[in-house]
């Protein structure tokens, strides 16, 4: 079996304009994503039970469907609602819609673990509310926030794959497009593979620059003890 | 044409016999990938430098890539090389080789909550490495996983919804199969995702009682 780099060379417009619009969906759909998922995380921490029962059915149904059958109920029940959208439009509104719930998620677990006192305190040092929400519980926030939503994002940025499904002229559709021209598969899908490999690890290496303010929890006692190091990392050098 | 209700419910009991499919596979490849994701793990902590460095290379691929992309590559580039797969084998390779990385990643982070007291108990005892693992650190690891675990196997189940893309006939062909003839996308697909919906929350409700006994049997 060969490599036959000519195809990749013929046909690299329609993937490096497939793998622009994987990065434009991702980017605008975490955005939309985002701000649904705090909206709807700002509501689930709203005291009663009516928010919780009402946001709790919101994340969970978002979360136990797969996307592609999420993607395609939104796909055809927007016609039949009298609304007709392109394809892409579709797809992302879909993308952000399941990242949504995750995201809530995310924010209403960060918004929780900060104790209550910290916005009180800042209060009583004469800061205002919104002083006290900028300087004193968002960054705590921020921090805790930062590696489950890189997480996330990545899961949604692999996620619009599936939004070949609809006919959106991504990556994905656009590898099965020179796929069914060429009868390549070996040439194609590893070109794609790295092309979503290398959008991957942009994403990562962005959030371990943003990880590298808060710090992170080094496992140092287990390290520290050789029998303990044998069996429980996976990681150190073998104890000499 | 208004929604209708009543269609919806009709077609519930032939996606529900459809989701056989994806219940029996679900069940393979979480089988698969917990006991390969066990050895992997096993193997990754014998620290061997270029073994190591290989599986890291691997699971930054499965981790960095779509799965509908690696299930395409063991559909449509394992021929190529000479494996020429069903629909369905294709399918579940790809769906456990993808578990299996997650599930030893999920191990590696369990594997540092593990209390290293008794470890170092059974090798004063003498015990082998073997046997430690077998009777020391796997029965705390899995127990410890058991929420994880639960998790990935909703995962898996939604990833079987994927494999409809290259033709298996599972909940989502079968729905599509249908609609295309009733002329009802809509509520064929919204009962596809009452499926899903039923299958992942048992599942969940399932996995919160065995969690709930682990916990009894501890203390």
């Amino acid at each position: 079996m060969r490599f036959d780099v000519s195809i990749l060379v013929d046909y690299w417009s329609l993937l490096a304009g497939g793998a622009w619009l994987t990065l434009c969906i991702t980017l605008v759909a975490f955005a939309l994503g985002y701000l649904a998922g705090v909206a709807v995380a700002l509501v689930a921490i709203l005291p009663g039970w009516l928010p919780k029962l009402v946001t709790g059915i919101y994340i969970e149904t978002l979360r136990n469907i797969p996307f592609i059958i999420i993607l395609f109920v939104v796909y055809y029940g927007l016609p039949f609602s009298g609304i007709r959208l392109p394809a892409t439009l579709v797809g992302t509104v879909a993308l952000a819609l399941f990242a949504s719930a995750y995201y809530a998620e995310i924010v209403r677990g960060a918004l929780q673990a900060l104790p209550r006192g910290q916005f009180e305190s800042a209060r009583v040092v004469g800061m205002s509310p919104a002083q006290a929400m900028w300087y004193v519980v968002a960054p705590q926030v921020l921090r805790t926030l930062v590696p489950p939503s890189t997480n996330m994002t990545l899961t949604m940025m692999k996620e619009s794959a599936v939004l070949s499904s609809i006919t959106v002229p991504e990556l994905t559709y656009q590898s099965l497009i020179v796929q069914g021209n060429t009868f390549a598969p070996f040439e194609v899908f590893a070109a794609v593979t790295a092309i979503y490999w290398l959008i991957a690890i942009a994403i990562a290496e962005l959030s371990r620059q943003l990880e590298r303010r808060v710090g992170t929890a080094q496992v140092h006692s287990i390290l520290a003890n050789p029998i303990a190091a044998r069996y429980l990392s996976l990681d150190a050098r073998r104890p000499t | 044409m208004g929604f209708n209700f009543h269609y919806l419910i009709s077609i519930l009991p032939d996606l529900f016999v459809a989701a056989l499919i994806n219940v029996r596979l679900a069940i393979i490849i979480i089988t698969l990938a917990v006991v390969l994701g066990t050895m992997l793990t096993v193997l990754r902590s014998l620290k061997l430098r270029l073994v190591n460095a290989a599986i890291a290379v691997v699971i930054s691929f499965v981790r960095g890539t779509p799965l509908l992309i690696q299930i395409f590559i063991a559909y449509y580039v394992l021929p190529v090389v000479g494996l020429d797969l069903s629909p369905e084998v294709a399918g579940v390779a790809a769906i456990s080789f993808n578990t299996m990385i997650f599930v030893s990643e999920s191990m590696r982070g369990g594997l540092a909550s593990i209390d290293p007291g008794p470890l170092e108990a059974a090798t004063a005892l003498g015990l082998r490495p073997p046997l430690i693992w077998w009777k020391v650190v796997l029965p705390q690891l899995l127990r410890r996983l058991v929420p994880v675990l639960i998790n990935e196997a909703t995962i898996v189940v939604k990833g079987t919804a994927l494999l409809s893309v290259i033709t298996v006939v599972d909940v989502l062909r079968t729905a599509q199969q249908i609609a295309s003839s009733s002329y009802r996308p809509f509520e064929t697909l919204l009962g596809a995702a009452v499926v899903f919906l039923v299958l992942n929350l048992s599942i969940s409700l399932a996995g919160k009682i065995a969690e709930v006994r682990f916990e009894a049997t501890r203390t």
